[in-house]
């Protein structure tokens, strides 16, 4: 098992290069740089730029060298220095910018998360033990409907709801108060109930695609012989249903658990434009826009080392729960 | 399979098992499947009884009817009773199929192999693991002791290495072992009653022939009872004291096994036994082997089930009166009219509905 671990860990490197190099690639692959956007948004508010101006921005960036020239330095900075480079947009290192947010995105997407399991599984178990009662059919409704509606829409219904009924628009995480008066104990309980609105909006589609997973698993574990065989030895329902059929049915909620780090990350990120969240995702869609290539790059790079690593993780915890990959492995 | 089978001992009459007038249904979107209807057997402490049939004609449900583990969909009806300690003698369909009296009952008092071995243990757990959960369950909570009362069992049942063995998982075993491990579970308590659901049919025939030797040595050593469930009658004849022929969800003969196989008396079982092939027969003609399929258990018509596909039918009588077993002397009960053995069956009721 360790073995087999070295030898994921050791393929990391590789992988995470050439994904490396594939993001820069394809973010400077648009026409222009960052230095087209930003002259072109400054000079509609009037300024004026000569070529000589132009070019002097271009060579303070570093931008007038080839692409490849520009990846290799930036390659050499994280890998020598640690150094991700500066965000044009924000006018510092990629790195703080990233670290300004990550607090926040990682507790809200990982409350998120807990809120996704802590309430599908059990609803899950519940509907493939009672399949096709009103509970499972009210669940399954509702599981759809989560499904099937965008998280944005949800977002813009439930602020409205919140709104006509309490007549206070919460939008963001932290009220204008807590902005300027910076974070304190006295403002815990808003910032709770602040959180409650984008943890019910994403949480759910997530959770109502669990529920259908678990439930379908679930059933189709408990229509295998073994459960019967489990039965006609004396066991008792609810350890046919714990004992065999969930550890069973886990598996691919197991792998489900693989993306989710990088959601854990980068968070929602139209969600989070609605609902005004302070998280990675926007951050990462403006960067795209403005060509900020180092802080965009920075981001979709560590989504992938995050992605890799869920992979690595979820493949451990399903060789830890189930034998027969274990021992696949040995070989 | 001549071999030294262990018969009853004639003076062995007690019962361990009585079922009266057995009927399953089961509820389908197209209406209702009467798949078993209505059967009528006891099995002698120690006595093997074949229960033989093709596939569909309520073998299985009956045997799982006995534990309670058929699905929700089932509808069973009728008397299964059963000398169960603690309880005494009770009706063990009258018991909540999830409850705990019929848990004490499962895997202790009666207990089950399946036909497929490989399917029949969760991959997820060693195979000690599973034994020893029956054995925790109903006969120690201790551990330790638990442990070696189910690594004993996995001896008897000729696992070599037991205790190897005993931490491995299910898809590390063959699948005669893994059947062996199957029958350790079952015999892990002792139980009174095996029920053998066709355990040999998924095994290629050396297999076969050794786990068929290792039930009935353990049926010496343990005295239990077995229900053997099959459609192979070259396997019922070295196994069974007793055979009941089903067919459409009804006994239509039983008899001792010596007895059926000399002196059939039902056209089905006539004709069951016409399609079994035998080594050495010159004739090189064709296996024989019964016109027709078995009718779906739905809306069935009156009159008797193998009407359609029997030789000797009787119009006027066989499509028109259901026949019920009639005794045919030595304890050979036929349920026919037509047969030879028994000229004056009696007229049953008419059909169910």
């Amino acid at each position: 098992m360790l073995r087999y671990i070295g030898k994921r860990i050791l393929l990391f490197i590789p992988t995470i290069l050439i994904i490396s190099f594939v993001i820069f690639f394809v973010i400077q692959l648009p026409p222009g740089d960052y230095v087209t956007s930003y002259v072109a948004s400054l000079s509609a508010q009037g300024e004026v730029f000569t070529e000589a101006d132009i070019a002097y921005l271009r060579q303070s960036f570093g931008l007038d060298d080839p692409w490849y020239v520009q990846y290799f330095n930036w390659m050499k900075g994280i890998i020598t220095e640690g150094n991700f480079g500066y965000s044009f947009n924000y006018g510092r290192g990629v790195w703080s910018v990233i670290m300004d947010r990550l607090g926040l995105t990682m507790g809200v997407s990982f409350v998120i998360l807990l809120f996704q399991y802590a309430v599908s599984l059990p609803v899950g178990i519940y509907c493939a033990n009672h399949q096709y009662s009103a509970g499972d059919y009210i669940w399954s409704f509702i599981g759809f409907i989560g499904t099937a509606t965008p998280n944005f829409l949800l977002a813009i219904l439930v602020m409205f709801w919140v709104y006509k009924a309490t007549g206070q628009m919460y939008l963001g995480l932290f009220s204008t108060e807590m902005m300027q008066n910076g974070m304190s104990w006295q403002y815990v309980p808003e910032f709770l109930g602040r959180c409650l609105i984008p943890l019910f909006v994403i949480g759910t589609s997530g959770t109502c695609s669990i529920i259908r997973t678990v439930r379908a698993q679930m059933l189709d574990e408990q229509a295998r012989q073994y459960t019967l065989t489990a039965r006609a030895k004396g066991c008792s329902e609810a350890t046919i249903t714990y004992k065999y059929a969930l550890r069973s049915a886990l598996n691919p909620v197991v792998s489900g658990l693989a993306g989710s780090l990088n959601t854990i990350f980068s968070g929602s990120t139209v969600s989070a434009i609605v609902m005004n969240l302070q998280i990675q995702g926007p951050v990462l869609l403006a960067a795209l826009k403005s060509q900020d290539m180092y802080l965009a790059g920075t981001i979709v790079m560590i989504q992938a080392v995050l992605v890799v690593t869920g992979m690595l993780l979820s493949d451990i915890a399903l060789a830890w729960l189930d034998p027969r990959i274990r021992f696949s492995e040995r070989g | 399979m001549e071999q030294d089978v262990k018969k009853t001992e004639q003076g062995s009459n007690e019962t361990i098992i009585e079922v009266k007038d057995l009927r399953i249904n089961i509820k389908v979107d197209e209406g209702i499947l009467t798949t078993v209807r209505g059967v009528n057997f006891d099995i002698k402490k120690g006595e093997t009884l074949g229960l033989v049939g093709e596939s569909g004609c309520g073998k299985s449900l009956t045997s799982k009817a006995i534990l309670g583990i058929n699905d929700k969909k089932c509808k069973a009806s009728g008397e299964i009773i059963f000398d169960a300690d603690g309880l005494g003698r009770v009706n063990l369909l009258d018991l909540n199929p999830r409850g705990k009296e019929i848990r004490s009952v499962r895997g202790k008092q009666i207990s089950m192999i399946f036909q497929e071995p490989m399917v029949a243990f969760s991959p997820m757990y060693t195979i000690g693991a599973q034994i020893n959960e029956a054995t925790l369950l109903h006969i120690t909570k201790d551990k330790k002791k638990a442990r070696e009362i189910s690594l004993d069992v996995m001896k008897k049942v000729g696992i070599a290495n037991a205790e190897k063995r005993y931490d491995q998982y299910p898809h590390e075993f063959s699948g005669g072992m893994l059947q062996r491990a199957l029958i350790a579970m079952a015999l892990v308590c002792n139980p009174k009653l095996l029920i053998a659901d066709e355990p040999t049919t998924a095994l290629d025939v050396t297999i076969q022939a050794q786990i068929l030797e290792i039930m009935k040595e353990l049926q010496k050593d343990f005295g239990m009872s077995i229900l053997f469930i099959t459609h192979d009658l070259g396997v019922v004849a070295g196994m069974c004291d007793r055979v009941a022929v089903m067919y459409l969800g009804r006994i239509v003969e039983i008899a001792t096994a010596e007895e059926l196989y000399a002196n059939p008396q039902h056209p089905y079982t006539q004709g069951l036994l016409g399609s079994v092939h035998k080594i050495g027969t010159k004739n090189q003609d064709k296996l024989f082997s019964i016109e027709g399929t078995v009718p779906v258990a739905m809306n069935l018509p009156v009159g008797c089930g193998f009407y359609d596909r029997c030789t000797k039918r009787v119009d006027g009588v066989c499509n028109v009166y259901d026949p019920e077993l009639t005794d045919a002397g030595n304890g050979h009960r036929v349920a026919c009219f037509a047969c030879t053995g028994c000229p004056n069956a009696k007229k049953g009721g008419k059909a169910d509905e």
